[in-house]
């Protein structure tokens, strides 16, 4: 009788081995950066710092609606489009109410599609796709396809620098604080997570699972608003063409930061360092000569790979 | 059908003097997960034409057994043997082909399929073109087996009963070629009539020479079907023989390493005034005019097979059924019909049979279920007090007995007793709370547990609460109540005190009220 004896890896060395694994790719990213000639130079930092954190703004409001289980906004990019557009529109009533105004818009725009999600219990893949029709349909009527733009210095104050550091990283990581603060340390944050956990066992708490869906909608759209009066400020115009893509982009962060697809587990400091190893991976990209498609094909590769590490 | 006595003859034939070899053979096998040993040098033979009930509490290792003889863990010692020749299935398929087979507490029939195609279903040498007559008489050959050739073929698996869905589930099996077929505890959500069809179908196959692992919460079934059982305790075994020599407090015993004492507290009872007063509660295709009342201090059981309404009565006194109409109320308080909300604000707290459905959130930790109702309590301007959350989760794990050095453990990786425990613990001191509602309360959770469980309702009780429970388990239901409402079909049967109830009257109620 021949005996066999049975043996294999056990799960806790699977898990240093993803963290070795993870460890690993950031080291090689790392490397391929500071290697790659021209991304050490202060210009190419500075660009790739603010561009870096107009999508990290969007991601940051991202990560409240896949962790509060509505997966993602497609609308979010165009969301923030016509938010810009809405900023250099009421600019005549002076900056800063054009700014509160352009919050306002932006969350009202995502709190009614978090509202019919929430409420109906809609598909808020279906209904973020029809928003995303209905807004540019809208839009486009509007503005006739052509952007508006903002003449003369009355945006200057949202430009520029914040000490030694761009303004729009300087709101980016005020945008990271608070998120974080939001999510982990108030009622509705902590509503936001255990509804993306579980729907059911929420309402049987008796939290209406409405609520904090359409919460996480409304701050999607609070941060999305930042990013679209930075950007707007600094192109000197609204358009359309502004967030074009910028869900997709906001999406990758999300996940390539860990933050689960499915919901209830995540957090904004992940989506920060998503954002981060996106927009280094790009950056580089783009100073070593790589075209556009080969761009798309590196960053798709890049969101798979990591999906597939992330997978138990 | 087989008598008990024939049962018994079983349990002699299959026993160990047989020359007969094992059909199935696991020697020493060995399995750790990270700083836990779930299985330690487990051994067991089992014989074809023998029933073998696996017993153990929640974490006793019965599942990662399972887990292994299936293909989905490999072990990290020890060795398997399939008629005297060692195996070592990588994976489900594997298993499959080499004749074990698992039906898996969780359901996998397909709702949408026919009961014949649910049958085929995942049968690994089914050629792409087959011949459907042969099949269908395969199939056939397979219901037969079981003794459910009541079932058509060609119904929907919708249009069937949960018991039934499990039959259809086993002929799946005996479709296959079946050496050993292990059920992973098929009864933990059939109600007793249904139960006893499982039995029979059990009892068919072991007539048949089928070899069968047992795993199972319910005691009642191991003297009613098994013929040898292995009891584990903490990834070892610690017996092994024939059923005929032991008693149920003996296995109780041997279970839990100690023995338990009074499964159910005896309490002094309070006669208080209604505390919930529930009239001609109506929900659309799922009861009539139900009416019953819940004094303070005091457990209403209501019982019934699957469907008879007692679940859907608790879940509509806790806003849960939108289309449901009647009066209920609370301490004379009317309250508002379809509003989970409202519910919870007249003092209505719900604990789901369901826990990881709608009962607690698997993937947070311990604190964060224990404090997950006390969010608005606990926050100022929206901001959450987390120091005091976590304290005050402390508080309430100590309260309902959960360990506090994993407070920060995920829920899923607790067992099913310790996370109904963080169900009930959301309830505990929690103001204005006057009425607990609960479907299954102790569905899946093993006997140790139970017992602290039914300890803990009954706390509540002595501190002003009614509780009403919606069971099948018609032990539990007689054990625990101080009322007893029986139903059948969406009606209230009879309405019981403690004292003037019994089994068998029980059972006339729920299944042939119009014969009682």
């Amino acid at each position: 009788m021949s005996t066999l004896l049975l043996s294999r890896r056990l799960p806790v060395a699977a898990d240093r081995m993803a963290t070795a694994i993870r460890i690993a790719a950031i080291g090689c990213l790392v490397l391929f950066a500071v290697t790659t000639p021209g991304f050490l130079s202060a210009p190419a930092i500075r660009s790739f710092l603010t561009t870096m954190s107009f999508v990290g703004c969007v991601a940051v409001g991202m990560s409240f609606i896949t962790i509060g289980g509505s997966l993602m906004s497609f609308s979010l990019g165009v969301g923030l489009s016509a938010t810009t557009i809405v900023f250099v529109a009421a600019l005549p009533l002076g900056l800063w109410p054009a700014a509160g105004l352009a919050i306002l818009f932006s969350c009202l725009l995502n709190g009614v599609q978090g509202l019919v999600i929430g409420y109906l219990r809609a598909n808020p893949i279906i209904v973020t796709m029809a928003s995303f029709a209905l807004i540019t349909g809208i839009a486009t009527q509007i503005t006739a396809g052509r952007g508006i733009y903002a003449f003369g210095t009355e945006t200057a104050a949202f430009k520029g620098n914040l000490g030694p550091v761009p303004l729009p990283l300087a709101v980016f990581l005020g945008v990271v604080v608070t998120g974080q603060a939001i999510l982990g340390h108030t009622r509705i944050g902590r509503q936001i997570i255990l509804t993306g956990s579980n729907p059911r066992s929420v309402l049987a708490a008796g939290i209406e699972p409405w609520r904090p869906i359409t919460w996480s909608f409304v701050l999607a759209g609070f941060f999305t608003a930042f990013a679209a009066i930075l950007m707007a400020a600094r192109y000197g115009s609204g358009d359309l063409q502004h967030g074009i893509g910028m869900e997709y982009h906001a999406i990758s962060a999300v996940l390539v930061g860990g933050t689960a697809i499915h919901g209830g587990s995540g957090s904004i400091l992940r989506t920060f360092f998503g954002t981060l190893i996106i927009a280094v991976f790009q950056a580089v990209l783009v100073l070593r000569g790589f075209s556009t498609e080969l761009q798309h094909l590196a960053l798709g590769v890049l969101v798979l790979l990591v999906i597939i590490l992330q997978r138990k | 059908m087989d008598t008990p006595t024939a049962s018994l003859e079983a349990a002699q034939k299959g026993a160990p003097s047989q020359p007969a070899p094992p059909v199935l053979s696991v020697q020493g096998l060995a399995r750790r997960f990270g700083a836990i040993q779930a299985l330690s040098d487990v051994s067991l033979d089992l014989r074809s034409g023998e029933i073998r009930a696996i017993l153990g509490e929640n974490g006793a290792g019965k599942s990662t057994l399972v887990k292994i003889l299936t293909g989905i863990h490999m072990a990290d010692a020890g060795e398997i043997q399939i008629d005297g020749a060692p195996v070592r299935p990588a994976n489900p398929r594997e298993a499959q082909d080499l004749g074990i087979n698992l039906v898996s507490q969780e359901l996998s029939v397909c709702r949408g399929l026919s009961v014949f195609d649910n049958i085929l279903l995942g049968l690994s040498d089914l050629p792409m073109f087959h011949r459907r007559p042969e099949l269908r008489r395969r199939a056939r050959a397979a219901l037969d087996s079981i003794g459910a050739g009541h079932i058509p073929l060609d119904k929907s698996a919708e249009d069937l009963s949960t018991g039934e869905r499990q039959l259809i589930e086993i002929a799946r099996m005996m479709s296959r070629d079946t050496l050993v077929l292990i059920l992973d505890e098929p009864t933990a959500t059939l109600s007793d009539g249904e139960i006893a069809s499982i039995m029979s179908a059990l009892r068919k196959l072991r007539a048949n020479g089928c070899a069968i692992l047992y795993i199972t919460h319910r005691l009642g079934e191991v003297f009613d079907v098994c013929d040898t059982a292995t009891i584990m305790r903490n990834g070892a075994v610690v017996s092994d023989g024939p059923v005929a020599e032991l008693d149920k407090s003996q296995l109780i015993e041997l279970m839990l390493g100690r023995s338990l004492g009074d499964m159910y507290p005896a309490h002094e009872l309070k006669g208080g005034r209604p505390l919930l007063q529930v009239t001609g509660l109506q929900i659309p295709n799922r009861t009539e005019a139900v009416s019953f009342s819940v004094p303070r201090g005091q457990i209403v059981c209501l019982t019934g097979q699957l469907g008879s309404g007692a679940e859907d009565v608790v879940r509509s006194l806790c806003g849960l059924v939108s289309d449901a109409s009647g009066t209920i109320s609370v301490d004379d308080q009317v309250l508002p019909l379809g509003r989970p909300e409202k519910a919870l604000a007249a003092g209505i707290r719900f604990v789901s049979g369901d826990r990881a459905e709608e009962g607690i959130f698997v993937q947070e930790p311990v604190w964060s279920n224990l404090v997950a109702t006390r969010l608005r309590r606990r926050s100022q301007a929206g901001w959450l007090n987390l120091y005091r959350l976590r304290k005050e989760a402390r508080g309430l794990a100590a309260h309902v007995g959960v360990d506090l050095s994993r407070m920060a453990t995920r829920a899923c990786d607790l067992s099913g007793g310790n996370q109904q425990k963080l169900a009930f613990g959301r309830w505990v001191d929690d103001h204005g709370g006057k009425v607990i509602a609960m479907i299954e309360p102790t569905r899946g959770i093993d006997v140790g547990a139970r017992a602290e469980i039914y300890a803990l309702m009954r706390r509540f009780c002595e501190q002003g609460y009614g509780l009403v429970i919606a069971s099948t388990d018609f032990t539990e239901v007689l054990g625990l109540g101080d009322v007893v409402v029986t139903m059948f079909r969406g009606r209230v049967i009879n309405s019981y005190n403690a004292d003037a109830i019994d089994m068998p009257r029980l059972i006339a109620d729920v299944t042939h009220p119009e014969a009682a």
